[in-house]
Order: structure tokens, then C-alpha cells, then sequence
């Protein structure tokens, strides 16, 4: 289907259940799985959960037709890297497997619109203060390389700094937008737009 | 299994109207009867006394007059004698014509009507009388020596004779009194009998009837509650069956939900999906040459969009597939987030333990209350916010969904909604507490317990 059109991409394996995901999985190691969300006998996200422990450098992409944070961070948290919304997959399904691969988050663009919809109206109902005005410049770098999906030590590379002060900017910022956890600081950054 | 209610076996009513009736009836009757025997008896012993009374007066006078006229003949006889022994000339005869005078009106006023003793009483009487008035006449007329004379001889035979009658006839006065008293005395006491006999009677009937009525208000009663205790048994017995029902019809709908989305999302879905798939497929390779074509399968593809998106709500509507997926926070989390998207209603959900292996019933049960609650909230109240609180401990889930909007009168406004929510907490053995007040929000609360651990 579309991977096929794809020259630099090939499928090694089909299953049409979570289980049967497992088990080829394990068989195959491939370098990334796309997974529906909604599958009988087993869903999506445990059998994501599953394979991610089994197989720690097999990337998750993940389809849904949900585009509401319950599913995303669900996905996140079970340790899937993409999730793709099912009515856009055609388009970006090929940049998400790339993306995966490469280690980087990615995620449909409607995905990010609904979540920033949602907060910012919660901000607005609640007339609270937008805690991203509370990061310095080199704290909202910060959140976006880590994102992204880059390592502490990366990080410290790329802006040549210490790995204990990339540490420490980073707890700064889960401490000032009250996030637990990549998975959220993820999410957040998908529903400001910071990442795709 | 299911329950036959609608050919619930009809009792014959009995026409209590009628039997209420009849005992009002009898009871009265009772009444009339013990009423009446009394005013009879009272009535006969005043009667009785009064006739006493009366026999008593008149035989006191008779007994008077007769003993008054025994008396004057006695002293006219007294007088007669003393006039012969003391042959006086003259005084002593306006003495004696006194005495006659006397007994004449005496012997006139004594009532005609008369029993035979009587009459023999009173004819005895008047013949002594008419004898010593003979023998007076007779001395009389004599001579006064003459009278002298013969006086001795007149006294012994003539007034002492006489003298004994009268006393004899005193006698048989007195006699005559003593039976009377007597015979007046059995009258009495046989009328008095009479009356006893009849009160008697009276009381027994009346005593009868009254035992008699109360023993059929007894039994009456006793079959009453018999009935009642039935018609309970009944009652308690179509109730619990209702229930079951109803508990039955909530299982029912939540599974035909279930199936009609879960058809919804794997076959319609997953068809239209593949349509808009093949859509942006043939657009791209069609769609490059001929831009018309292109737009039109733009515009196929943006309707079946539409649809998928559509099929997608009515199939959540039906059964939020994050309550299978993603366990009941989630579930909650995301039908707070959309009511908060599609509505004014700013809605937050906190989780308390709230583990995501909770039986199916609990977390359909949780979450049709708080989707129930939030949405009359988004429907009626007028709130801003709204808050769920799900706790769960091992014995119980808790679910508190309140609201500050301006609330209601709970005891007038019951509508389905929270019944459908009562039925469904029911069905759990749950509690449902709804405070409500005009203008202060609306709080529902229910905790369900948990089947051990």
C-alpha cells in the first residue's frame, strides 16, 4: 500500500491483531511498527507497550482515529515515538516511519491543533497565565530538543554545555509547566506546536 | 424468564361497601336492642314502684276507713253502755247522736267497688252497727226508771254480745289486712319476676348478638389481613421483578450499544476509511492531468471525511471506546474534555486509585452517571464548571459530579435522566444521593460497593 510506493521503505510483516503483532514482531525485529489503536483481542497501545519492552529499538507508529490527549498520551506513555491520525495517515504516514526511525517524535498536524485548542481554552475559561511565558530562551530550547527525543548528553553537545546543566534547565521546565514525565512534556509540546 | 406482568391474576374484590353495611346494621341493631331492653326495665320498675305505691295508698285507706269505723261502732257501742250503766238523762245522747252522724257518713264515703272480702268486712260491720242502733232506739224509748231497771239486764244480754262481735269482727279485720299485705307482696314479687325474666332475656340475646358480631368482625378482620399480607407478598414480588427488568433492559441497551458501535467503527469505519484512502490515491494519480476531476474527488473526498467523522461520534455516543481501551479515567478524562469542546461547561476530572481493571458493569455504570450528570449540567444548569471526583477503596467507587449552576427543585423536576441513573446504581446495590437546591448547583453522588476486594 502506501509504504510500498516508498523506495527507501519495505514491509516485512502484517498481522491483524495486537497478538499476532507481538509474536511477528518478535520474529521480524523490525525497525518500526505502525499500529492501529483499535484492534481486536488486544489493542494497540498494550501490544505497543509489550514490543517496546521486548524489542527497546523498535519504533512504534502509531494510528488512531482519536485525536484527544487520553489516546496520545496513552500512546506516549506505552512508548509509542509517532502518532498519526488515520484520516491524514496517507499523507504523512512515509515522514512518520522516517521519523521514528531516526528517533525523532511526530505527530498529525490536527493532533497538535486539537490539543492547543484545548488548552488554550482551559487557559482562557480559567484565566490562568500561560506557563510557556515562564521558560527563558534557553529553557524553551531546552524543551524542544528533549521533544524531539534527544538525549541529555546530546543536548550538552549540541549547545556545549555541561550534562549536569542540561539537567538542570530540564527539571526547571517540568517544574514550571507542572508536567510528570516525558510522555507530557511530549504532548505539550505538540499541542504548542513546538515540535510536529 | 421474563416476568408475566401484565396477566398478574385479578382477585375478586369483595363489595366491602356492602359488608360495612351489614356490620354498621348488625351494630346498631346491637345497640337499639341493649338501648331498648333497658329503657324497658328501667320503665317497669318505675311503673311497679308507682303501682305500689298507689296499692299501698289505697289499701291504707281502705284499711283506715274500716279500722276508723270498727273504732266508732265500738265507742257508739263504749257510749251506749256507759249511758245505760250511768242512766244518764240526757248528756250523753248528743255524744251518741255524734257518733251516729259519724258512722252514717262514714258508711256513705266508703267507695262502692269492693272485693268480696271486703264487702263481707264492711256488710259485718254495718250490721253490728244496725243491730246496737236497734238496741239504742229501742232503750230510747224506754222510761229512765224502766231503763234503770233493766240495764243489767240489757248490758249482759244485749251490749256485751255485741261487744264481742265487734271485737270479733276487729279480728277478722286485721286478718283481713295481714292477707291483703300478703297478696299484694306475691303480686309484686311475681311482677317483679316478670320484668327480671324479660331483662334477662334481653341481656342474653344482647350478649349473643354482641358475641356473635364480634366474632365475625374477628374473622373479617383475620381475612382482611390475610389479603393484605398477600396482596404485600405481591406487591414486594412484581417490585423485585420490575427490578430485575429494569436491570435487565439496562444490560440490554448497554450491549446492543456496544454491538451497533463496534459494528459502526470495524465495518463502516474501516470501509469509509479505505474509501478516503483509495480517494486521495485516485485524486493524485488522476488529478494531475484533469483539475476538475481533481476537485470533484477533493470534494468526495472531504464528505467521506465528514462521514468518518460523524460514524466516529455516533459510535463514541454509543460506547466511548476509551472506557475499552484506555480503562475509566481515560474514558472520563476525554468525556470531560469534550463536553469542555463542545459546550460552556469547563469541565476537570480527578482520579483517586482508580484502577483500570474494574469490572465492565462498574465502569459503564460510572460512566453513563457522569455522562448523564454533565450533560443535564450542560443542558439545564447554565454552569461554568463542573467537577468529577472518582475514589475508589477496596469496599466501594465513589463518583461525585458536581456543578455551580443554579440548579433545581429535586423533588419536582425527577425526570428520566435521574431515574435512568437510580435504575443503574440500583442494579449495583449502589447508593444515589442527588442534592440539588434552587440556584446553589447540583451535586450527584453515588458509591457503588465492590463485590469483595
Amino acid at each position: 500500500m502506501v509504504v510500498d510506493a516508498e523506495s527507501d521503505l519495505t514491509v516485512v510483516g502484517e498481522a491483524e491483531d495486537g497478538r499476532v503483532a507481538i509474536t511477528l514482531a518478535e520474529k521480524l525485529k523490525p525497525d518500526v511498527v505502525v499500529m492501529d489503536i483499535g484492534m481486536p483481542s488486544l489493542n494497540g497501545i498494550e501490544a505497543c507497550r509489550q514490543i517496546r519492552e521486548t524489542l527497546p529499538d523498535t519504533q512504534i507508529v502509531m494510528l488512531s482515529m482519536h485525536s484527544d490527549e487520553g489516546y496520545v498520551l496513552r500512546a506516549l506513555k506505552a512508548g509509542a515515538k509517532a502518532y498519526l491520525l488515520k484520516d491524514s495517515a496517507e499523507a504523512d504516514l512515509a515522514t512518520a516511519i522516517r521519523a521514528a526511525v531516526a528517533g525523532k517524535s511526530f505527530f498529525s498536524p490536527s493532533v497538535g491543533k486539537v490539543l492547543l485548542e484545548d488548552y488554550m481554552r482551559k487557559l482562557q475559561r480559567s484565566g490562568a497565565e500561560d506557563s510557556y511565558d515562564l521558560l527563558s530562551p534557553r529553557e524553551r530550547e531546552i524543551l524542544q530538543l528533549v521533544a524531539e527525543g534527544k538525549s541529555s548528553k546530546d543536548i550538552a553537545n549540541l549547545l556545549e554545555l555541561s550534562v549536569y546543566t542540561v539537567e538542570t534547565h530540564r527539571a526547571r521546565v517540568m517544574q514550571k509547566l507542572n508536567l510528570k514525565g516525558i510522555p507530557e512534556l511530549i504532548l505539550y509540546a505538540v499541542r504548542k506546536g513546538i515540535i510536529a | 424468564m421474563v416476568p408475566d406482568l401484565m396477566t398478574t391474576p385479578e382477585e375478586s374484590v369483595p363489595s366491602s361497601s356492602a359488608t360495612r353495611w351489614l356490620f354498621l346494621g348488625v351494630c346498631v341493631a346491637l345497640l337499639v336492642l341493649l338501648l331498648g331492653s333497658g329503657v324497658l326495665a328501667v320503665d317497669a320498675l318505675s311503673k311497679m314502684h308507682a303501682q305500689q305505691q298507689a296499692i299501698t295508698h289505697v289499701l291504707a285507706e281502705r284499711s283506715q276507713m274500716l279500722s276508723g269505723l270498727s273504732f266508732s261502732i265500738q265507742s257508739y257501742n263504749d257510749a251506749v253502755r256507759q249511758f245505760l250503766v250511768e242512766a244518764q238523762a240526757e248528756p250523753d245522747r248528743q255524744h251518741i247522736e255524734r257518733l251516729t252522724f259519724e258512722i252514717d257518713s262514714d258508711l256513705k264515703r266508703y267507695p262502692v267497688q269492693r272485693d268480696s272480702a271486703e264487702a263481707v268486712l264492711f256488710d259485718g260491720l254495718r250490721a253490728v252497727y244496725l243491730q246496737q242502733r236497734t238496741v239504742y232506739v229501742s232503750i230510747l224509748e224506754r222510761k229512765p226508771d224502766e231503763r234503770r231497771r233493766q240495764a243489767q239486764n240489757t248490758i249482759a244480754e244485749q251490749i256485751v254480745p255485741l261487744q264481742a262481735k265487734i271485737s270479733d269482727w276487729s279480728g277478722k279485720l286485721r286478718t283481713w289486712n295481714a292477707d291483703r299485705l300478703k297478696s299484694m307482696d306475691q303480686s309484686l314479687v311475681a311482677e317483679f319476676n316478670e320484668a327480671q325474666r324479660g331483662l334477662t332475656r334481653a341481656l342474653q340475646l344482647g350478649f349473643v348478638s354482641g358475641l356473635l358480631l364480634v366474632l365475625a368482625g374477628m374473622a373479617y378482620i383475620v381475612r382482611l389481613e390475610r389479603q393484605t399480607r398477600h396482596r404485600y407478598t405481591q406487591l414486594v414480588e412484581s417490585r423485585h421483578q420490575l427490578q430485575q427488568l429494569s436491570a435487565r433492559l439496562v444490560d440490554a441497551q448497554e450491549t446492543e450499544r456496544r454491538s451497533i458501535s463496534r459494528e459502526l467503527h470495524d465495518e463502516i469505519g474501516q470501509a469509509l476509511g479505505a474509501l478516503m484512502v483509495d480517494l486521495g490515491r485516485l485524486s493524485n494519480s488522476l488529478g494531475g492531468d484533469r483539475p476538475e476531476v481533481k476537485a470533484q474527488l477533493d470534494n468526495m473526498k472531504t464528505v467521506t471525511g465528514r462521514t468518518i467523522e460523524s460514524v466516529r461520534n455516533i459510535a463514541l455516543l454509543l460506547r466511548p471506546s476509551m472506557l475499552d481501551d484506555l480503562g475509566l479515567v481515560s474514558a472520563l478524562e476525554w468525556q470531560g474534555r469534550e463536553v469542555s469542546r463542545n459546550s460552556e461547561v469547563e469541565v476537570e476530572v480527578q482520579s483517586e486509585n482508580v484502577s483500570d481493571s474494574l469490572p465492565d458493569e462498574y465502569r459503564i455504570c460510572v460512566y453513563r452517571l457522569v455522562q448523564e450528570a454533565l450533560n443535564n449540567a450542560v443542558k439545564h444548569s447554565g454552569a461554568k464548571n463542573a467537577k468529577v471526583i472518582v475514589r475508589q477503596t477496596p469496599q466501594s467507587i465513589t463518583v461525585q459530579i458536581s456543578d455551580d449552576g443554579k440548579g433545581f427543585t429535586p423533588e419536582r423536576t425527577r425526570g428520566m435522566g435521574l431515574l435512568g441513573m437510580e435504575e443503574r446504581v440500583k442494579r449495583l446495590a449502589g447508593i444515589l444521593k442527588v442534592e440539588a437546591k434552587q440556584g446553589q448547583g447540583v451535586t450527584v453522588k453515588a458509591e457503588l460497593p465492590l463485590a469483595s476486594g
